[in-house]
């Protein structure tokens, strides 16, 4: 599903005009980008959360050539389920 | 790091105010969005969301394990897992305090083989200036000798002169690393065919000296005389050179360029000093009598120079089978000048290091700015610096400016007032890797 299916599908389920929801759909995800990028943690009950994780710097030696490099520590995001959606989707069945 | 978590109230409150509108409406949006991205997800579809991410279902295989207490075997079952891979942006954004670090590698080799290579460029120049010298003090040995001297005393000289450029020969195939024996033998020859031409066809070598004053007297341009004389007399001293090169079989055919290059370059200094001798000769004659002494000097200096010409010439021909007889005037230029060119460039270079090391030596001041920026929430001194100066790394200069205003630059409270600095163009030079240095340096004196 990419944004604008989302935004299709979330226009019908609010019955609210597809631009309208774009409109709120940017502004939701600006609100989790400034959250994210001030390392604020936020979550929803049923979803997951959404958090800012350190990696710490490493030393990374490449298998072939043996360079050794230090790899800087970085900031990413994380997101972890909730168990309430765990508990759904352990009736989802598995098709391989 | 702060694990400030903000509740979902404060999340709607937030997306009210952004999109102006009511907060039921941004709750119930919110709602919607996170229950519209669960259904797609247990679709089995994966969300992408502009900016943000993509969610993914992931299956988690099945796995043993052990129950630690009672040491049974027990199966783990696989499950699905929501996996939520960040968008380039987003990443950028939450990187943003480290975005300024940069993988190192570590016990990196290259110094040495830069080093290596600068000696390389700089060896052929530092002989070339000693075998100058040595022509140098020949050359004004060779000028005392015939200036004091008579036509029958030089006559007797001649084998001596012969003999002392015997000796510079080898030194200067010793440099060059050719088997010495071989070389001398091929002088030795060399010599003997020069003299036998001097002695059986002396009218022609007349001539040929001639072209040979004439040829440095005019690259001078202290001298003047007529272009036709030279062009008429031109070909016959290509074809005694050709004469000396057949009368001379026995040579080795495998004899690299280099070498033959570094016969063009000696006969071009050469030709070049007795040029300038034999001009200021001509040019200021000490006495009437001594004018013919000059010539006679002067001929055997052709007699040499011929003999050197005629080497260089046959190596050209072993080397490339062409046989260019210009070469020479047209070399003199060429070689030169690149080297006052390397002279110059490497002092120039030493001067802008040397005002570069005093400009981060100095103690900086910063009387000018050129902007001031306000510190928002989630502002970086580096941030600002890749807007103004290009690279993120020059921030410490934005916090030198502002150091009395500023305590923790890892931590400036919202509202900080922070002036930008002009700074010398010189000291934020993202390009020269040695303001990128200074800049590191001062980082790490800041930051710890």
């Amino acid at each position: 599903m990419n944004q604008k299916e989302l935004i299709a599908s979330m226009a019908a389920k609010l019955n609210t005009p597809s631009s309208v929801v774009a409109n709120l759909l940017d502004a939701t995800i600006g609100v989790f980008t400034e959250q994210l990028a001030e390392e604020k943690t936020f979550g929803f009950q049923s979803f997951g959360n959404f958090e800012v994780r350190k990696k710490e710097e490493r030393l990374s030696v490449h298998p072939s050539t043996q360079i050794r490099t230090l790899i800087p520590p970085k900031l990413v995001v994380n997101f972890k389920q909730s168990n309430i959606l765990k508990d759904k989707l352990k009736d989802l069945p598995h098709n391989e | 790091m702060n694990k400030d978590k903000i509740s979902i109230q404060e999340i709607i409150d937030l997306v009210a105010l952004k999109a102006a509108v009511s907060k039921r409406a941004a709750e119930e949006f919110l709602k919607v969005l996170i229950a519209t991205i669960e259904d797609a997800l247990m679709a089995g579809e994966s969300v992408k969301i502009k900016d943000f991410g993509t969610f993914k279902l992931q299956w988690n295989e099945p796995r043993k394990s052990v129950n630690i207490q009672t040491g049974e075997e027990i199966l783990l079952s696989g499950y699905h897992k929501v996996t939520f891979v960040p968008d380039a942006i987003l990443k950028e954004l939450v990187n943003e305090p480290f975005a300024h670090l940069e993988a190192v590698i570590l016990n990196a080799p290259n110094d040495e083989k830069i080093e290596v290579e600068t000696e390389v460029e700089l060896n052929p120049l530092r002989i070339f200036e000693e075998q100058a010298s040595e022509i140098k003090d020949l050359l004004s040995e060779i000028q005392a000798l015939s200036s004091n001297s008579k036509k029958a005393v030089i006559e007797n000289k001649t084998p001596e002169i012969i003999e002392e450029e015997l000796e510079i020969e080898p030194v200067l195939n010793d440099e060059i690393s050719l088997p010495i024996s071989e070389v001398s033998d091929d002088v030795e020859k060399n010599s003997d065919d020069t003299n036998y031409i001097s002695e059986s066809e002396i009218e022609s070598i007349e001539e040929i000296i001639e072209t040979v004053i004439e040829t440095p007297t005019e690259e001078n341009s202290s001298f003047k005389k007529s272009e036709e004389k030279k062009s008429e007399i031109e070909p016959e001293k290509v074809v005694v050179s050709e004469g000396t090169f057949t009368s001379n079989p026995f040579i080795e055919i495998e004899k690299p360029k280099k070498k033959s290059r570094k016969w063009l370059w000696v006969t071009v200094v050469i030709l070049f000093l007795v040029g300038g001798a034999v001009s200021s000769y001509f040019i200021y004659p000490p006495a009437t009598d001594l004018v013919q002494s000059t010539i006679i000097s002067a001929k055997k200096l052709g007699v040499r120079i011929k003999e050197m010409t005629s080497t260089t010439d046959m190596l050209n021909t072993i080397a490339k089978w062409v046989n260019p007889p210009k070469k020479e005037e047209l070399n003199i230029e060429t070689v030169i000048i690149p080297k006052d060119k390397v002279e110059g460039d490497s002092i120039s270079e030493e001067e802008t290091v040397d005002s570069l090391q005093i400009l981060f030596d100095a103690p900086r001041i910063y009387p000018e700015y050129i902007a001031t920026e306000r510190i928002m929430s989630g502002s970086r001194l580096a941030r600002m610096s890749e807007r103004y100066y290009g690279t993120s790394d020059f921030w410490v200069y934005i916090y030198e400016a502002n150091k009395d205003r500023i305590v923790n630059p890892d931590n400036i409270p919202t509202g900080t007032l922070i002036y930008i600095p002009k700074i010398d163009p010189r000291l934020i030079d993202a390009t020269n890797p040695r303001c990128l240095k200074k800049a590191r340096e001062l980082h790490d004196l800041y930051v710890k």
